[in-house]
């Protein structure tokens, strides 16, 4: 028996003012996922993948056309009373800010269980048990504000396993993590999937840390799923560096003013707190790309936020000649999203700006966004977010390009896309300085790596230098 | 915020229905007793506590802004209040009495004393604890208060990060302070519906309104010793209350106050006021870290 099966089934979103005609999402597409088997569901972003997930749990199903069978275990999932959906499907969510619901672990774990009344006995054995597998005992008091990213998607998971689900599917769940954090939060799924026997179903578009554990793929592609192997799954959604064409020669412009320099610099938020930024110098050559890289709260956005001027160093000297032009993606696209279309969003800025229609019709040409000029920019999934957001930033074409982690939630296409366009800015003598934790990107686009550690850099090489000497990093 | 509750204490072993029938009978015992004797010791009680469980760096900071108050009610009333029988001085057409100004510096001690014990009170009764109590009664308030408990932080993490990305895009920052304050809360207020949204799915997808009866989780149970501490510590505070209203209905400040006593009966409302700093003390004599 399958654990998960789409018969024939075809969906459309309802039709709307700026879209009277919505082309169906999902066409007579059909799927079997065998009980314990760890499924990845892939597919360019914005293919339907997660609306195809959605449908499998009626609760937060997408209003719209539905036609054909959902099946969970052989059952058709809609008819499934909504404490056997809870107790059958689990769905885990992408961000880890938005789906946690209450303010302690604790709480946080025993919520599902408490919605489905569960006698108290049973949901401190579970609760115990679930925290134990995961290995939250340390955590288990904490208030959830505090925890890290990687451990806030990690509970996320662990909530939803506590109510002991036999089907857990995930939507892009480690898009916003970074890969370390990536690599635990794929371990205990692994774990839970081989040790605990639940089927898992994971979309994403970049299937590649996954392709040790998983045991099947399927290819979400015009509205159609065709099942393939794990290779070719893997090999459709890479990222290849040497499809950005090289941008020219990569010689450094010397003897130039940098165009930001970081000398000596110290920070820290609080007087109690420790210092981020530890005698950090730093420069970025004019017209140059230059990457940071680094573990997760080694101060990559400190010191962005530093280099964009909205924090000060406490010490230290901090120059920054393009001051008056600059732009500043932060790591949250919804920090500059706020417009209801696509389209108004990037005409926000123009008039302060000085472009036009023209120039906005062409960068969501060449962004691939004209197909959701009307949606709302944040009905869109993280990666277009991200895209849209860029585009923002690009069109108020500064001297200066400030990027924190610019291709998270991005599939494969959208990175090529945007390193073409950072190329093209460093053509046009802007310079660019970016975080991330994204090597392949680094290697198609910088002309420098600067390594982060321990508040101050490590190291600056060429991209191709830094990755042939470490040990950690892989295109 | 704390991410943690970082202080050991005195009733950390209690279910939180103790500290909660503690503080709830000392801080209302210390609102009414209007005496030179009692807020002495209700002061004397929450400052001890609050230099054992808050540290004295904090502690000391509360008073850097809790002592010019004390003085400030205590020049002010004279001002506005001219009873009394005692001349200290005369202001042109103004008498400034003594027992005017014993009032005021009274009543300023007492509003500090219960600021104190309110400050005590919240880092024994963290906010998880606190919430145990209502849980069973009134479920759904509790998990409001719980939810937007960890909403806030993250809204302030995220007003910084807003502010950041509106003020860097040189091309597009805001002009003068009212515009860029109105672009952060616009920019805030998208960005948490938008979440509320995702928040509400992720609700629903764990079973939110499966059933019409909740269950409730609570990671501390009530016990026959906190069933016993209850009962002491309402005895206790009964016999205080009574005692302190007795010491209270003899004294009056105008037209002269009589003079004070040595007398038994404040004895047990000492022993309430000092029982969390003794209860922190022995806690850290067991630990052998008297610091």
């Amino acid at each position: 028996m399958s654990a998960l099966e789409f018969r024939d089934v075809s969906f459309t979103y309802p039709a709307t003012d700026t879209e009277p005609n919505p082309a169906p999402v999902l066409a007579h597409a059909s799927l079997a996922v065998p009980e314990g088997a760890f499924a990845l569901l892939t597919g360019g972003t914005g293919s339907g993948k997660s609306t195809l997930l959605r449908l499998a749990k009626p609760e937060v199903a997408p209003t719209g056309t539905l036609s054909g069978h959902v099946l969970a275990f052989g059952e058709e999932v809609r008819e499934f009373s909504p404490v056997e959906s809870a107790q059958t499907v689990g769905l885990v969510f992408q961000s880890p800010d938005s789906q946690i619901v209450c303010d302690t672990v604790w709480h946080e774990m025993a919520f599902g269980l408490e919605n489905l009344g569960t006698p108290v006995p049973e949901m401190r054995r579970r609760v115990a048990e679930t925290c134990m597998f995961f290995g939250m005992e340390p955590w288990f008091r904490r208030q959830t504000a505090s925890l890290s990213g990687g451990q806030r998607q990690m509970l996320a998971l662990a909530a939803t396993l506590a109510m002991r689900p036999r089907l857990l599917l995930l939507d892009e769940p480690t898009s916003m993590l970074d890969p370390v954090a990536e690599k635990d939060f794929l371990a205990m799924l692994f774990r839970a999937n081989r040790e605990l026997g639940v089927t898992v179903v994971v979309a994403t578009h970049a299937p590649e840390p996954m392709r040790d554990v998983a045991t099947c793929a399927f290819r979400l592609e015009q509205g159609r799923v065709r099942e393939l192997s794990l290779d070719d799954a893997v090999a459709a959604c890479a990222f290849r560096p040497e499809d950005v064409a090289p941008a020219g020669s990569k010689s450094a412009v010397s003897g130039e003013k940098p165009a930001l320099s970081l000398r000596d610099a110290w920070f820290r938020y609080g007087r109690d707190t420790d210092w981020v930024l530890r005698g950090l110098d730093l420069a970025a050559p004019e017209g140059q790309v230059t990457a940071l890289v680094g573990g997760n709260g080694s101060g990559k956005t400190t010191l962005l936020q530093l280099a964009c001027g909205a924090l000060a160093p406490q010490r230290g000297r901090l120059s920054r000649p393009h001051a008056a032009s600059q732009a500043y993606l932060p790591q949250s696209p919804r920090a500059i999203l706020s417009a209801q279309t696509v389209r108004e969003e990037l005409m926000l800025w123009s008039k302060g700006a000085g472009y036009g229609e023209a120039q906005v019709t062409d960068m969501m040409e060449r962004l691939g966004l004209a197909a959701v000029a009307a949606r709302n920019p944040l009905d869109l999934s993280g990666g277009q977010q991200q895209l849209v957001a860029f585009a923002k930033l690009l069109l108020t074409q500064p001297d200066l390009l400030i990027l924190d982690e610019p291709t998270k939630g991005l599939d494969a296409a959208a990175r090529t896309k945007l390193a073409r366009l950072v190329q093209e800015m460093r053509q046009e003598g802007r310079s660019i300085l970016l975080a991330t934790h994204d090597l392949a990107f680094v290697s198609a686009v910088a002309d420098s790596v600067s390594l982060l550690f321990d508040g101050a850099v490590t190291c600056t090489e060429g991209p191709d230098e830094f990755l042939a000497g470490s040990w950690l990093y892989h295109a | 915020m704390l991410t943690m509750r970082d202080t050991h204490t005195a009733f950390d072993t209690c279910h939180p229905a103790v500290p909660a029938t503690y503080f709830a009978g000392t801080i209302l015992i210390a609102i009414f007793a209007m005496q030179p004797v009692c807020v002495g010791i209700s002061l004397m009680g929450a400052l001890a506590f609050s230099f054992a469980a808050r540290g004295w760096r904090r502690t000391l900071e509360g008073l850097r802004w809790q002592l010019p108050m004390v003085a400030l009610v205590a020049v002010a009333n004279p001002l506005f209040s001219a009873s009394g029988s005692t001349l200290v001085a005369q202001l042109g057409p103004m008498a400034i009495y003594q027992e005017s100004i014993a009032y005021g510096a009274c009543a300023g001690a007492l509003l500090v004393a219960v600021v104190l014990w309110f400050e005590d009170a919240a880092c024994v009764l963290s906010q998880d604890r606190l919430l145990q109590l209502g849980a069973r009664a009134l479920p759904t308030v509790t998990l409001v208060t719980s939810m937007a408990a960890q909403l806030v932080p993250q809204l302030m993490q995220r007003s910084q990060s807003v502010r950041a990305a509106t003020l860097a895009t040189t091309a597009a920052a805001p002009q003068g302070s009212r515009d860029r304050g109105v672009r952060v809360a616009d920019q805030l207020m998208s960005w948490s519906m938008e979440d509320s949204i995702e928040r509400s799915d992720a609700m629903r997808a764990r079973g939110w309104g499966a059933t019409d009866r909740r269950s409730c989780y609570l990671p501390d149970s009530f016990r026959t010793s906190d069933a016993l501490a209850l009962a002491g510590i309402g005895l206790l505070a009964v016999t205080s209350a009574f005692l302190v209203y007795v010491a209270c209905s003899q004294w009056r400040f105008y037209p002269t106050m009589p003079r004070l006593v040595a007398w038994w009966g404040y004895v047990p409302y000492a022993a309430m006021a000092l029982l969390p700093m003794v209860l922190d003390l022995g806690q850290r004599i067991r630990w052998g870290r008297v610091a």
